[in-house]
């Protein structure tokens, strides 16, 4: 006990240099969400009225398809690029070009996308010149082709992040596996399925998370591209507070947001484990 | 002021500098969306530190400033109006008597239409409902895609649109459910198979876009357009006219900004010459030759394209200010999703929506 007590007294040095962050995450960050969560449950039943509502439920629904096509996608996409770019001597030149769409603001990004997806855009312009299509799609007036525009838009910017976690986590596989797999004449799939895969799970965990956050909390790409024709979650709450001066529902709305972040995360940690479990 | 970069540009470069010289001080713009000054001022008062001197807001959001009592009382300056200011542009300022705003910049929504496209079908612009739907209907058989466009976003744009389209049909767009609210309903819900699908994202800055690459054939928007369309996209094909009338009259709602003083400001006297310069004849006649805004005043003398201007000018309606605009604003984006898009029944529709607004007329 007195021991502890020692160790305690020695390392409140450490306590008192990160008063600063801790008093800057309380103010800016944990007081501000508990403000927010105590107002939802002001000025009547927000809940009810926000799950009767069909903008609502069509925002929760957007919110929810993004992120599973969204991440699924980026993850299958990241892990190819980082699989064929780890180890060799391109590694270097594909990955500094590969990160570029990281430096580009989200909202440049939905612009550009706009040039592409819009009935006048450049798709539309390459379809219907070949024939393959009659009359221009409507990619962004809502429904799935919108949500497929919107998870096309968003790999685009964001495989970058996922690939480099990944390429990280292959990078740490011990080369003398790969190794022993060549002198047993395993083929790429086991290698990937029996090797690569089960060590790099920390590094998934990881992206996923990161990535899957992020995804939740999708806003300016959505509403740049389809406008309130596509609502998500953030724009929701968005509108409710700055169309409608209705801070109360924009409250509920981005604690259900909230909420459905911390449900994801706890489901994909029951399912695959911390992170920290496979390393130590 | 909520301005674009054209148009700080040449308020910055024309017209300030000549002010700052003549009554040396220096003035310092912010651009600041509309949605966004009640907050702003409010806390700028609440904390007793008012930072602007003068605002420039939307006519449509006025009345929450008005309620949450954040800007000056100007009804002993009514007299410095200049006489040549349309005296309709007043009232929108005015508020139980009190002038809270002076005019300074109107604004109307005209019509733009494809020349060539409309000759192509020997069709000529509408200027009823019927002609606006036979002419749908007409691009939309041959060229396979809707060449309407209708703004459809939600927000300000469709309220706005709305608006209109109900007192053309003489309804009260308050009521919801009078006979003028469910014609235009019915009518929209008739026309929307045969607009263009870029109607859902159809703002008042990418309109212009729409009808300039010639992906639209007919739309209205605000005159700002001409400059944009002429100017940057060089069409010579884009005509305008004031608009199509519905089944009662021609009405077209005047938008734009006034300019207004917060409670608090330290600068009132030299605010109030600002105000005084901003209406002149001088910065008026620069508004419209460089910025194509349409002027407050009548001894302006406006190029060839402000005639359709001026035509929707005489058919302006203000819209009433209202504490519950924002409710009114869900309400009409809500009820044109539903029926116009999502096909839902007129009337069913309408009654719910007219009981919600109720609700609030009453709170």
């Amino acid at each position: 006990m007195q021991n502890k007590w020692i160790k305690l007294k020695k390392d409140s040095w450490k306590f008192f240099f990160l008063l600063p962050l801790l008093l800057y995450l309380a103010i800016f960050t944990l007081v501000p969400v508990i403000r927010s969560i105590l107002m939802s449950f002001e000025g009547g039943n927000n809940y009810a009225w926000l799950f009767s509502h069909f903008r609502f439920r069509e925002s929760l629904v957007n919110t929810i398809l993004i992120t599973i096509f969204a991440l699924l996608f980026e993850f299958l996409f990241a892990l190819a690029i980082a699989l064929f770019i780890s180890g060799g001597g391109r590694r270097r030149i594909i990955q500094a070009l590969i990160l570029i769409p990281l430096g580009i603001p989200t909202i440049v990004v939905a612009s550009n996308m706009r040039y592409l997806f819009d009935t006048n855009g450049f798709i539309n312009t390459i379809l219907t010149r070949l024939g393959v299509v009659g009359i221009p799609i409507d990619w962004l007036g809502g429904g799935a082709l919108t949500l497929f525009s919107v998870v096309i838009s968003d790999m685009w910017k964001v495989t970058p992040l996922m690939m480099l976690i990944l390429l990280a986590g292959i990078e740490r596989i011990p080369k003398e596996l790969f190794e022993a797999a060549a002198i047993d004449g395993v083929g790429f799939w086991q290698r990937l399925r029996y090797i690569i895969l089960p060590l790099l799970k920390p590094f998934i965990t990881m992206a996923l998370i990161i990535r899957g956050i992020d995804t939740f909390r999708i806003f300016e790409l959505p509403l740049a591209l389809a406008g309130e024709s596509f609502p998500v979650l953030s724009s929701f709450a968005f509108f409710e507070y700055r169309n409608y001066n209705n801070p109360h529902t924009a409250a509920a709305a981005s604690t259900v947001l909230f909420v459905l972040i911390l449900i994801a995360i706890f489901i994909y940690l029951k399912l695959v484990g911390l992170p920290n479990e496979e390393t130590t | 002021m909520s301005l674009s970069d054209s148009e700080w540009g040449v308020l910055r470069r024309e017209i300030i500098p000549p002010f700052e010289k003549a009554n040396n001080c220096k003035i310092e713009t912010m651009q600041i969306e509309a949605g966004d000054l009640p907050q702003m001022l409010e806390a700028m008062s609440s904390a007793k530190r008012m930072e602007l001197d003068l605002f420039a807001q939307d006519n449509m959001n006025l009345a929450q400033l008005v309620d949450r009592g954040l800007v000056e009382d100007l009804s002993r300056y009514k007299k410095d109006i200049p006489k040549e200011v349309q005296k309709n542009l007043i009232g929108v300022g005015i508020f139980e008597n009190i002038l809270y705003f002076m005019p300074y910049r109107p604004n109307v929504q005209i019509v733009y239409y494809n020349k060539d496209a409309f000759e192509k079908y020997n069709l000529k612009p509408p200027k009823n409902w019927d002609e606006l739907l036979a002419a749908a209907k007409i691009f939309k058989e041959k060229e396979k895609v809707g060449r309407v466009l209708l703004k459809a976003c939600g927000s300000g744009p469709t309220v706005t649109q709305l608006y209109e389209f109900i007192v053309s049909a003489g309804g009260d767009p308050f009521s919801f459910n009078d006979p003028g609210c469910i014609k235009t309903f019915e009518f929209l819900q008739k026309l929307w198979p045969y607009v263009s699908r870029d109607s859902l994202k159809a703002k008042w800055n990418t309109s212009n876009d729409y009808i300039a690459r010639e992906s639209v054939y007919l739309m209205q928007n605000w005159p700002f357009g001409i400059n944009i369309i002429n100017k940057k996209y060089k069409k010579k094909n884009i005509a305008t006219y004031s608009g199509f009338a519905g089944p009662a009259r021609e009405a077209h709602v005047i938008g734009g900004e006034v300019l207004g003083i917060p409670r608090g400001s330290k600068n009132i006297k030299l605010a109030l010459v600002f105000i005084k310069y901003l209406q002149s004849k001088e910065v008026q006649e620069k508004f419209v030759r460089e910025l194509s805004w349409p002027s407050i005043r009548t001894d302006i003398i406006v190029p060839l394209h402000f005639e359709s201007v001026k035509n929707a000018l005489k058919h302006g309606i203000f819209r009433k200010h209202v504490s519950y605009w924002a409710d009114f604003d869900r309400y009409m984006n809500e009820a044109f999703v539903r029926i116009v898009i999502k096909g839902e029944p007129v009337k069913e529709t309408l009654n719910f929506y007219a009981k919600q607004m109720d609700q609030v007329k009453k709170r």
